[in-house]
């Protein structure tokens, strides 16, 4: 079951699965904001190549990545299909209104350079935001993640949600398979390819129920386990997987100094002051 | 003597959402450096009492406490929880649930992290509780790489900080393969002697506890503490059959021969226990006649032929073969992680074979769907809230009828008949809810054999059960085998089961069969006792110290347990 | 008001964040293992089960947490990225369904009669045209620009998916969980009939 999971539950030992959890939630954070605030090719593109490369130095399986970036590269292919179809000129609102027809099919519809521009601007942008969450979920243990929240002065209660959930995932897993078996058993036809859609809908309806009262019945045992090793007494906590910073997290902690400046001058010039939406087209 | 760590005084408690208190008039010290076992039936009020120690009780299931309960001093009304844990450890029995952590030492450290340690001075207080338990080289291993036992160990260590100065052990060996509940008795007794804590244990299994020495034995009944004191008077006396609790087999074995038994004796423990008044008793017993048990066996129902199978890379059970016979009663024993339940699976359908054939009445199973092997073969898990779907206990048993279309007359008669066999049938409206854990077990047994399988495989039957469920359970799957010839396998850790209930023991060790022979062979040779962690028995050490040859006398236990278990005890000689 | 403030947040001890945790881990796993694909990004999933349990027994603040954080965790373990429009959304819609104790259904003490159903159903819907059809795509265009329309059009299908599971497999399933847990009264034996 574990090994299904794409996050990892045991650390690895690249460069960046090596950096605290503290420093791996920071900049996964700073670069959200910097992806989201910035509708700019010149920004972007940087970004897109260096994830790349983290990619690469996570030296992952790369068989069962292939397929995630296949299906979020289609998913947001097609996305801008629609977008197309239902206003050919989105471009020159973006663009500085210029109309260049590149390709006119009919009187509607029709390409233009600007929307090109932008639909392909904005295809990049959703590929950067998820390769950035891609290198972060492969480099980072959820132990770290409960770390690195802290660190950001989340409440360590709501830190613990996200180790606890994780550590009884694949016990969850274990118990709907075990249920949908013994149903199989006694007669339950769960193959897709045999049931219609109402006779499915009935059958989760059958498994969910045991599921439900099997997941949740484990809640008491648990907390009372934690109670007895006085979790919740202070009101901080420490955390063993989170290690000493390192000389490499001493680096990030200034780029992120940087990075952050960057980010608060962007928005306020290019996001706040200025009253009309523009983005940047070299061929204008 | 020592100062005492806890002190009952007039103490009762009652639940919130009782009406009556569970516990009564309860007076209790337990010194410093004492080991206590807590024995009592299901539902006496044993884990009640422990959570009063720890706090749990009121801290996390509200209540009224009366009287007084001292801990380490502290009046435990007035303390807190968290004061407590720097006293009290608890080990609960759910070795699944405790374990918090992702790793091992995340989970050892648990409670240092909510102590606020540094890390600096948290890494080497893990180390040391890690070696304590002797799992210092596990600590990045993540809790699905464990077995059962090193769970258990995680969550003593995870315990062991700082000053603890008692530990509590609310049934420990549930679900553990004999071997490693050999292995965590040894264990909590060298940490009572290195360490010098004072331990509380809370066990069903009183053979398995004495494998080490207990200085007291406290037991329960109905709310009451109604025998405190020394193991071995209360083995001579008949307080643990009064009260439902299993005796140890050699006990057991000595009682049958009539041996009259005195609190002076030693008899809790099997090696130093002096044998010579009890020595012709037992042996004039042992020549006695007794009929053979011979069962009923009819043709080959299932063949099971060079079976390899593996989930992923690594092969789980390499070349198995075996054959059950109809009416046979078969017990799969053997370490945990062995692939006994995995065999089942097999056996059912679920999985299929790599290599090798399953075969049914003679034909190959390959061609059968899992809804068909079905109606052959039923499978108990052990769990019984996995298998219960619907809340009226009629529907429930009624599903697999009606999932195959049968005929409403055909389906209300199979259904009644199945009921009555149950002993369910005048609860057959009642809510899944209302009924207890047994009677839940009962269900999907009824459940699985309203289609009539010709098999029934059983997975844990009666783990974490008192004796008189678990007798209960057992006399009535008897019965079932005797009335009906329905052929049942038992997969368990418990080898006073397969001893008592099981004809032919199937022995599983790292995948391979290591041993198919009948139990009290099995449970006489050496070379397979130490490859499938299983345990010799303390029958086994009672005929060695006679003189006796253990097979025989094994043999001759068996057939005179089954004789008084059938017949009744024969009128004394 | 104070009353219906400590509803709303519900009680907060360990119970509750292993309860939000264990939530939050089988929203994972229904969201990957337990859904039957419709759309790309949509599937009929029966993870939107998990706030209405969550919400029954705790709160519908509690329920919120579940949900984003369970969304977040099937992002994680799914591999599909980490999308937080769609997280907010979920938590909104969470919370909305974690309103339950509020209208009385407690289904944790065996009490969801019909007028809980059509309440909930009314819920249901409600939440999901708030949570998909205004936050969620709102969200998605701030974040990530792109045309509001079809935007709104794609979180809607996704809305619509949902709220036919809540109310077609969700009402099935409140119904059978109170049955289970309502203690049962005034059971007796009932002697050999013969027919
Ligand atoms: N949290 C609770 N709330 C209400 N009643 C409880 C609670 N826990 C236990 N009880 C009741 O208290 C009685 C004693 O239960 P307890 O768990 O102490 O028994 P036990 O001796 O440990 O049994 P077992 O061997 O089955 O673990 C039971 O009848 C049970 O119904
Ligand atoms: N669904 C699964 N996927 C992958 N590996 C599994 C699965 N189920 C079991 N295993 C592995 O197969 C081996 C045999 O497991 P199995 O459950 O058959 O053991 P067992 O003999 O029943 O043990 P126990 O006595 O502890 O119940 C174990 O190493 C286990 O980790
Ligand atoms: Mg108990
Ligand atoms: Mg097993």
């Amino acid at each position: 079951m574990e090994n299904r999971l794409l996050i990892n539950l045991v650390p690895g030992d690249t460069f960046l699965h090596r950096l605290t959890g503290k420093t791996k939630v920071r900049t996964f954070i700073i670069l959200l904001v910097y992806i989201i605030m910035s509708f700019d090719i010149r920004l972007i593109m940087p970004l897109l190549i260096l994830t790349i490369i983290g990619l690469v130095s996570l030296k992952t399986n790369w068989k069962r990545v292939k397929y995630f970036i296949i299906v979020i590269a289609a998913v947001n292919l097609l996305n801008i299909v629609l977008f197309w179809l239902a206003d050919p000129d989105i471009g020159s609102y973006w663009c500085g209104g210029g109309n260049t027809v590149l390709l006119s099919l009919t009187g509607r519809l029709f390409l233009s350079a600007e929307t090109l521009w932008y639909l392909s601007v904005r295809f990049i942008k959703m590929i950067t935001s998820f390769m950035v969450s891609l290198v972060f979920i492969l480099s980072i243990t959820p132990s770290e993640m409960a770390a690195g929240l802290y660190s950001i002065k989340v409440p360590y209660k709501i830190c613990t949600i996200f180790s606890i959930a994780f550590r009884y995932i694949p016990d969850i897993a274990r118990d709907f398979n075990n249920i949908k078996v013994s149903l199989q058993t006694r007669g339950v036809e769960l193959d897709p390819k045999k049931a219609s859609l109402m006779s499915r809908i009935k059958q989760n309806v059958l498994i969910l129920v045991p599921l439900i009262i099997t997941s949740f019945d484990r809640v008491g045992n648990i907390s009372n386990a934690m109670d007895l090793r006085g979790f919740g007494r202070g009101k901080t906590r420490t955390y063993y997987s989170e290690h000493e910073e390192l000389k490499a997290d001493k680096v990030f902690k200034a780029i992120h100094i940087i990075l952050l400046l960057f980010c608060a001058y962007w928005i306020i010039t290019q996001n706040i002051m200025p009253q009309t939406i523009k983005m940047w087209y070299p061929f204008a | 003597m020592s100062a005492p760590i806890v002190e009952f005084k007039n103490f009762g408690f009652r639940y919130k959402t009782q009406k009556s208190p569970t516990l009564y008039d309860i007076n209790l010290t337990i010194r410093k450096g004492e080991k206590v076992l807590i024995l009592g039936p299901s539902g006496s009020g044993k884990s009640t009492l422990a959570n009063c120690i720890n706090g749990l009780n009121p801290f996390s299931y509200d209540g009224v406490i009366t009287g007084s309960c001292k801990v380490a001093g502290m009046e435990t009304k007035d303390a807190s929880i968290f004061a407590l844990s720097k006293v009290v450890g608890t080990v609960l029995q759910d070795s699944d649930a405790q374990f918090v952590g992702l790793s091992v030492g995340e989970d050892i450290a648990f409670a240092l992290e909510n102590q606020s340690v540094p890390r600096k001075e948290m890494l080497p207080m893990v180390d040391q509780a890690a070696r304590i338990v002797g799992m210092e080289d596990f600590l990045m291993h993540v809790p699905y790489d464990l077995s059962g036992g090193q769970k258990q160990k995680v969550a003593l260590a995870g315990v062991l900080h700082g000053d603890v100065e008692l530990l509590i052990f609310d049934e420990p060996l549930a679900s553990l393969d004999p071997r490693t509940g050999m292995t965590a008795v040894e264990l909590i007794d060298r940490i009572h002697k290195e360490q010098n804590k004072t331990i509380v244990i809370i066990e069903h299994r009183l053979e398995d506890v004495l494998h080490r020495r207990v200085d007291r034995i406290v037991l329960m009944n109905e709310g009451r503490i109604v025998y405190d004191g020394d193991a071995d008077s209360l083995l001579a006396s008949d307080l643990l059959t009064r009260y439902g609790i299993r005796e140890p087999l050699y006990i057991m074995a000595m009682k049958y021969a009539g041996c009259g038994m005195s609190p002076g004796q030693k008899l809790s423990d099997i090696h130093q226990l002096d044998l010579s008044p009890f020595e012709e008793k037992l042996k004039k017993q042992h020549l006695m006649e007794i009929e053979k048990h011979v069962p009923k066996i009819g043709e080959e129902i299932l063949r099971v032929e060079d079976v390899t199978f593996a989930y992923g890379k690594t092969p789980v059970l390499k070349d198995v073969s075996f054959t059950i016979r109809k009416g046979e009663k078969v017990a799969f024993v053997g370490k945990n992680g062995a692939g006994k339940s995995t065999m089942a699976k097999l056996i059912c359908g679920i999985e299929r074979p790599r290599q090798g054939r399953v075969l049914m009445n003679g034909a190959d199973y390959m061609s059968l769907s899992i809804k068909e092997i079905g109606e052959k073969v039923g499978y108990v898990m052990q769990n019984p809230n996995q298998m219960l779907v619907k809340d009226i206990i009629k529907d429930e048993v009624e599903l697999a009828m009606l999932l195959r279309g049968k005929s409403r007359k055909e389906m209300d008669e199979a259904v009644k008949k199945t009921l009555k066999m149950c002993g369910l049938w005048p609860m057959r409206n009642w809510p899944v809810s209302a009924v207890s854990y047994g009677q839940k077990k009962r269900v999907t047994i009824a459940s699985i054999l309203v289609l009539q399988p010709d098999i029934i495989i059983l997975d844990e039957p009666t783990a974490g059960q008192d004796f008189r469920h678990y007798t209960e359970i057992m006399e009535f799957l008897d019965e079932l085998n005797r009335e009906y010839g329905i052929t049942i396998v038992f997969i368990t850790h418990d080898m006073h089961l397969a001893i008592q209930y099981t004809d032919r023991a199937v022995v599983f060790a790292e995948g391979e069969v290591v041993a198919d022979d009948s139990v009290f062979k099995v449970l006489s040779d050496d070379e397979v006792i130490n490859r499938a962690n299983l345990k010799q028995t303390s029958l086994y050490t009672l005929a060695r110290r006679l003189g006796f040859e253990p097979e025989a006398y094994i043999e001759h236990f068996i057939n005179y347990e089954r004789m008084v278990r059938v017949h009744g005890k024969p009128a004394a000689d | 008001m104070n009353k219906v403030l400590k509803t709303l947040l519900g009680v907060w001890n360990t119970k509750t964040i292993v309860a939000i945790a264990i939530g939050a881990a089988l929203f994972g796993v229904l969201m990957n293992y337990g859904g039957i694909p419709i759309y790309t990004n949509t599937r009929l999933t029966t993870a939107m089960i998990v706030p209405v349990i969550v919400g029954s027994m705790f709160g519908p603040v509690p329920a919120f947490i579940s949900c984003s954080v369970g969304n977040v965790i099937a992002d994680l373990i799914g591999g599909w990225g980490l999308w937080f429009d769609w997280s907010v959304g979920n938590g909104v819609l969470g919370f909305i369904i974690g309103l339950l104790p509020l209208y009385g259904a407690k289904i944790n003490e065996g009490i969801f009669k019909p007028v809980h159903a059509v309440i909930y159903a009314i819920v249901c819907v409600i939440g999901n045209a708030l949570a998909f059809g205004v936050i969620t795509p709102l969200l998605t265009v701030a974040f990530y620009g792109g045309e509001l329309t079809i935007t709104f059009l794609q979180a809607f299908a996704g809305g619509i998916a949902n709220t036919a599971v809540l109310v077609i497999v969700g009402i099935p399933i409140l119904y059978a969980l109170a049955r289970r847990s309502a203690r049962g009264s005034n059971l007796v034996m009932e002697e050999e009939k013969e027919e």
